[in-house]
Formats: structure tokens, sequence, C-alpha cells
């Protein structure tokens, strides 16, 4: 970028999203059915009301985390606890994620996902938000601490910016890539537009940059989501990146009721 | 008459309830974001069901189901909690192969059509062995890329200083080639092109990650770390591990089996295909310097973290490779949380790790990852090394002794 317009393929955008929507009505660890999200540190009390996590009709467990090894204490013994693959501990399931430095606890409501309490809503989609264009690379480009779309502090590698052809001056937005495990990583950008707090999510949303064959990049707003926050309380909200504000409306992608 | 031979006729074709037969072999690929990524599967009648495989060139491996609901067809892969859904119309599949993810489902379209990939061999100008340069956002990192001709045309693999890829099997169109590897989980391709003694191109993994590359005539010097220098080891004190084996008995370096013995600690895990390179290499090994005094134990990360799962795993690890020596269950899959349960190695970064002990217990040698059958002569001199430490080890003592 900067970037040409590109006409949108509809039947591809309406796929991700219903792909995204039924992830969110049925995975176990959808944020759906989040109800709590703690880093463990040396270790969390879960069960009892007092408890770091209270957790109805569960009686007292202590996760504890031992240079990156997690371990559920309880009345029936010590069992490790795998990470990123969900746990089942009474009506809940609990997911262990983020660095082996810096653990995180989700927990989650089972079923909670399939009550189908929340609507996951979007704009109509505009042909004209889908841009394809280069990555501008930084010349210095360093590890950054930020969170990622589910709350969970990763670090991230600043990627580059793009330039963008909204109003009457291009708008740049910074590019960052935030590791998915193994060799796989994913390029975003959790930008802030003038829709936040009135139709879309007030704390901002965040687009993917999709490769395509040609070395080249395409970002298509119609498939902005909204960080895991908007869905449950459980989760911390990503701080918006400097200098990542579009000046404008972009009404396209997922919209916020409250 | 007429009429009534008619309507026999319908309730005959609708009886036959013309649910199209998968079986075959499919030319299947993923469409990743920058190319698509080719293999092959296989379908045949096992019963009254299916049974599958999903290969790569000349290499398959069983998928744990197939199922076929009007003109759905469902292939599973149960290692790695993924599944590839698709339609069937007429001689084509439609659909998307899927695993759990934290963010989102991570979902890569899928298609197929009857039939097999063309053979397509490489030019002998692109055979052998290429050092490459991977640009990343914060440097460069450096691997080799092995190329040959085999039975099913172009096949090589992709090295890097904490091992192999695994099997790639490869595709070429005059300067243009690519190479593939999926096997449930780990998806990457490796398109380029050849210009004289260079190639530039792409890595692909998973659905969007691109990594650009550009690789030359591998001179023999040496381009990736020597894996004996990867990680390093307290050699002062005798090595200390202690997990529980299978049956639940805890094992520590204290066991009398291993007193006296040179010992190879085999660092591994279930989930990880190039431990199961390796398993058959230790097996031989073990098999060989066993009576003079070698021992061997495998301590295996995996992926639940749950006893009673996780052992499941390592048994079928252990029956499928008949491995002779014990294998204990020492924690979850996580390279920072497994380096932790072995303090005295520094710098752990590698499934598999093979940790050699002299007959007193210290560490000789630390040999990080492991050089399958795909790299070809690096798998040979990787067992040729095995084979003379083990040897230099042994010996060790019986001088020492007389």
């Amino acid at each position: 970028m900067p970037a040409r317009r590109l006409l949108a393929q509809d039947d591809q955008i309406a796929r991700e999203r219903s792909d995204y929507i039924a992830w969110l009505e049925t995975a176990p660890n959808s944020p759906f059915a989040a109800v709590a999200q703690q880093p463990i540190g040396r270790d969390l009390r879960l069960g009892p009301a007092d408890a770091d996590v209270p957790l109805e009709g569960v009686v007292e467990h202590r996760l504890t985390a031992n240079g990156g090894r997690i371990a559920l204490e309880g009345p029936d013994g010590t069992r490790p606890v795998p990470r990123a693959l969900p746990l089942r501990l009474g009506r809940y399931t609990l997911v262990v994620d983020g660095p082996a430095s810096g653990p995180v606890l989700t927990v989650f409501r089972n079923g909670g996902a399939s009550a189908r309490n929340h609507r996951v809503e979007y704009y109509p989609v505009d042909r004209s938000m889908v841009f394809t264009g280069r990555l501008l690379e930084t010349e210095a480009p360093r590890k950054v601490r930020i969170l990622g779309a589910d709350g969970i502090e990763v670090e991230a590698i600043e990627a580059g910016s793009v330039s963008l052809p909204l109003g009457e001056r291009p708008v740049r937005l910074q590019v960052r890539r935030l590791p998915m495990g193994g060799d796989e990583s994913e390029l975003e950008i959790f930008f802030r537009d003038s829709t936040n707090g009135s139709e879309t999510y007030p704390a901002g949303r965040f687009v993917a940059l999709v490769p395509t064959p040609d070395g080249r990049y395409r970002l298509d707003f119609n498939l902005a989501r909204n960080p895991f926050c908007a869905y449950s309380t459980a989760y911390p909200c990503p701080a918006p990146w400097e200098g990542n504000k579009v000046p404008m409306p972009i009404r396209a992608g997922e919209r916020y009721r409250p | 008459m007429r009429a009534a031979g008619l309507a026999l006729l319908t309730a005959a074709a609708l009886a036959r309830a013309p649910s199209p037969s998968p079986a075959g072999p499919w030319r299947a690929v993923l469409d990743l974001a920058g190319g698509t990524l080719p293999f092959r599967m296989e379908v045949q009648r096992a019963g009254a069901g299916w049974r599958g495989a999903l290969c790569n060139g000349t290499l398959c491996q069983p998928l744990s189901g197939v199922r076929v609901a009007g003109d759905s067809v469902i292939f599973e892969i149960a290692d790695y909690a993924a599944t590839i859904a698709a339609a069937m119309r007429g001689d084509s599949l439609a659909g998307f192969y899927r695993n759990v993810g934290n963010r989102g489902p991570r979902t890569i379209p899928f298609r197929a059509s009857r039939g097999r990939w063309p053979s397509t061999p490489g030019a002998a100008r692109l055979m052998g062995r290429w050092d490459a340069t991977f640009f990343q956002e914060l440097g460069t990192s450096p691997r080799v890329i092995e190329l040959r001709n085999g039975r099913a045309g172009l096949e090589g693999t992709l090295i890097s200083n904490s091992g192999d890829y695994g099997h790639f099997a490869g595709a070429v169109k005059g300067d243009s080639f690519s190479l593939s590897h999926f096997d449930g989980s780990f998806v990457y391709l490796i398109t380029g092109v050849q210009r004289g003694d260079t190639l530039r191109g792409l890595f692909h993994a998973g659905l969007r990650t691109q990594t650009p590359f550009e690789a030359v005539r591998s001179t023999g010097a040496p381009h990736l770390k020597a894996p004996t220098e990867v990680t390093g080891a307290d050699t002062t004190t005798p090595f200390r591990f202690s997990a529980r084996d299978l049956d639940g008995r805890l094992v520590t370096e204290r066991d009398p089996r291993f007193e006296g013995k040179v010992v190879l600690l085999d660092v591994f895990g279930t989930w990880c295909p190039t431990c199961h390179d390796a398993a058959p290499v230790l097996a031989a090994l073990y098999r060989r310097y066993h009576a003079r005094g070698l021992e061997m134990v495998g301590l295996a990360y995996e992926v639940t973290g749950d006893t009673a799962i996780d052992a499941k795993q390592v048994r079928r690890y252990r029956d499928k490779f008949q491995l002779p020596f014990p294998l204990l269950l020492a924690g979850i899959n996580d390279v920072e949380a497994a380096g932790a349960t072995l303090p005295q190695l520094h710098g752990f970064t590698s499934f598999p790790t093979s940790v050699f002990l002299g007959r007193d217990g210290k560490v000789r040698l630390v040999h990080a990852g492991f050089y399958g059958p795909a790299t070809g002569p690096q798998h040979e001199r990787l067992i040729r090394e095995f084979e003379g430490e083990i040897e230099k080890l042994l010996t060790e003592r019986e001088a020492r002794s007389r």
C-alpha cells in the first residue's frame, strides 16, 4: 500500500463470517462463554467465594505455575494442566494459554456459548472497503508486548505500516505480527475510527492483513472483528495502538450494540 | 403396463441411494493465502465403512476415520483434533480443513478431484543441497533445503537448526518449483524459482504466514549451527531426571538399570513427527549396543498433561516402534516447560533432543533435533555420528577399568 480499492468477494466474506460465528456459538473456548481470565503468577485459588477466581459449585482448587509447568491441585490430587487445550472442572472449562513466562487462565462456562445470548452483527458488505497493496516496512522493527484479541499478552513484532486512500489524505496504520504458535503468525492491525462508541466497539477493532500470491496484501474491513472484551467482561481490552486512528467512519465489519 | 414398469424403475433407482463412493485416489489441495498446497488422499472400503490415508508423495499416513453421509465426506485426524469436511459433487470435493484455535477457528479451504498428481521430476541443476536464508522482520535465519528426484518426482526436505520439517513432495514447472508437507496439523509449502545457482521464493506456514527466502548452492561448508552446539549442559555433576513410567513407577537416574552404563536419554513427544523418525534408529542402536553397556530412556513431553491420555499415546508409540527401553511421562510439550524440568540443560530448543551420558552419569554430548530419512545423506551421517559417540563412551570406562 498505498493501496487501490479492490472488488470484494462477497461469498468469501459471508463464509469467513459464518465460520467465525459458528466457532463463537459452539467452541468450548468461545469468548461468549468466558467468565474469568487472570494471569496465573505463582498460583491462583479457584472455587470458594473469596478465592482469586470464584467458581459456583467448585470446591477449593489451586492452580500453580512452576517453571512453565501448570498443575491443578484439588481434593482428588494434583493433575498437570495442558497448554491451550480445554480442561473440564465441574460446570466450567479451563484453558491456560500465553507465554510460558506469563501463563494466563481463562475460565469458560460449559454450554455458555450455545445459549446464543450474544449477537454478532455486521455492517452490510461494503465493496469499497477492501484494499490491496504493499506493506511499508519499518526500518528497525522492535518486539512489543501487547494484548491479542483474546486479552492475552504476546510478544508481537512491528511489521510495518499500510497507507490507505481513505478520505482526503492517506491514512497510515501500523501492522504487527502476532505469534500463533509454531512457524505461524498473523499480521494484524488494531485500529480505531469515528464510529467507535456509537456504532462499533469503543476500544477499536482488529483486522488482518492477508498475503496475496503476488507478494502484496489484502485488507478487508468487512472482516474487522471486535476484541473478545466486547463479548465478555472477563477479558481485558487491548490498549489502542499509537497513531492507529482513522479520522472517519469505517462502516464495515463487526458492529456493536451494548 | 408401461406406467407400472416406469414406477418400478424409479423405486429401484431410489432404493439404490445414489450416495457417491469416495473410494480411490484424490488430488487434493489446501488453498493457502499465498498459493495452493497439493497433497493426495486415498480412500478405500473397510467393511461397512471407509478408511483413508493422507499422502505427501510416496509417504502416507492413515486417517483416524472417514465418514460419508449423503454427499458429505468427513476425514478425521484425531491426533491433531482436526477434520476435513467436504461436499462431494461427482468427481470433486470441496470443503474445509479445520482445527481448534484460540482466537477463532483455524480454517483452510480444501478442494480435491479424482486421480493422482502427475509425477514431475526436477532438472539435474535443481537437485542437491541449498543453503537458504529466511528473511524475517527481526533478522535472517538459516535453513537448508535438500532436493532430489524420487519415485514420485521431486521430493526433499527443509532443515533448521533444530531439525528437519519432515518429508516434502514436490512439483516442477519450468524454472518454478514447489514442495509441500501436510500431515493433518503442520501446513508447510515452499514455492520458488531457480535462476542459475540461486533459488528465490516463499516459505508458507499455515493459511497466512509467508517468509521470503533466498538460497544458494551449498559449498559443503556448514550453514546451520551444528546440532551439538545448540543446547549446552552442566557436565560437572551426574545428570538428574525423575519421572513416572507408563505403570506409574517413579524412575530416576539412580535406578540400578543405569548404574555404570552409557545412557542415551531421548527427550521426545509422540506428537512430534521428527521424533517418529528418530524412534526406529534409537531402537536399532539399543539392540546393537545394549549388551556392551548401553541403556536408553525416553522422556515424553505430551500434549494433554493428563496422565491417562498421555500414557495411552506413549504406549501406542512404544508398541508402534517396539521400543525396548523405558519411556517416562516427563511433562508437557512446551519448550520452556520441558527445559524447566531438565535444569541441567541450557538452551533447550528442540524435540527430539538426545542427551548422551557417560558411565559416570555426566553429560558428554547433547544433540538437538534429528535428521530424518527425508534428509538422505544427513540421516546416514547422523546415524554414524550416534554410533561413533556410543562406541567412544562404551570404551571410555572399558579402557579405564583395564
